[in-house]
């Protein structure tokens, strides 16, 4: 596994998590206004 | 709603192609030789740095037509934007460090760059926290557009920051006036990445853009 390798895991499931929750959440607030 | 639909799918496409993304950056974009695996966060960091910045830049021009026209679509424009603002502020403000610890040795510094779009994730939470606060709508657009004005005139500082300071951040490898100095296979991942980021903008604020409109139609005095 190359160095640095876990910071750039965390990077990128940090941002799927914000984004993908992000539209999850404005999706539930759709239904609910 | 049809601006509802129309939304949800651009953030679906978006969501499909950020994992495109991923694929591309994680499996066929070379490593860089002196930080390794670490520099693969300059794909996700930068687009969500130019989307948070595009988002409060258009929150600002929202505000300027808002004061101008009195129109109530740029009112509503701009507080979708500063939502969707606060999303990409975040992807910044996590990768950022992230980056930078294994390579500058630090999570954070203090310095002009960092500082100042720290001040621009604070300003989206002030903007969206005023319009909480104020519940007269005409006078909440007003105070709005002004604030969106004020985040909108901090841009320029925020993008000559790393020239007009001494900074640890890297001055702009791309958005700059000469030629990007990247490697073809690493700036395709970029632009493939910008792309992608902005298609997700759109859908996420045409999104939220649906939410005012629904809430105000089942509430006109809110």
């Amino acid at each position: 596994m190359p160095e640095n390798t876990p910071y750039m895991v965390a990077a990128y499931v940090i941002t799927a998590v914000i984004l993908v929750g992000y539209a999850v959440l404005l999706y539930r607030r759709t239904l609910k206004p | 709603m049809r601006l509802l639909k129309t939304g949800r799918w651009i953030t679906i496409v978006g969501l499909a192609l950020l994992a495109a993304v991923y694929v591309r950056a994680l499996a066929f974009t070379p490593l860089e030789r002196f930080q390794g695996a670490a520099q693969k966060i300059y794909y996700i960091h930068v687009p969500s740095a130019v989307c948070a910045m595009l988002a409060m830049g258009l929150v600002g021009v929202a505000g300027i037509l808002y004061l101008l026209l009195k129109d109530p679509r740029f009112d509503r424009f701009g507080e979708a934007s500063a939502e969707v603002g606060v999303a990409f502020s975040l992807v910044m403000l996590t990768t950022g460090p992230l980056w930078a610890k294994p390579i500058w040795g630090t999570w954070w510094t203090w310095d002009a760059r960092l500082t100042l779009t720290l001040f621009l994730f604070l300003l989206f939470l002030g903007y969206l926290l005023l319009r909480g606060a104020v519940t007269e709508p005409g006078l909440r657009a007003r105070y709005s557009a002004v604030l969106g004005i004020c985040g909108l005139v901090l841009l320029p500082f925020i993008h000559l920051s790393v020239y007009l300071f001494r900074t640890l951040h890297p001055e702009p490898i791309v958005l700059k006036p000469s030629a990007p100095s990247l490697p073809s296979e690493m700036l395709v991942t970029l632009l493939f990445s910008f792309l992608v980021f902005t298609i997700l903008y759109v859908g996420l604020v045409t999104q939220r853009y649906a939410v005012s409109l629904l809430r105000e139609q089942a509430d006109p005095h809110a």
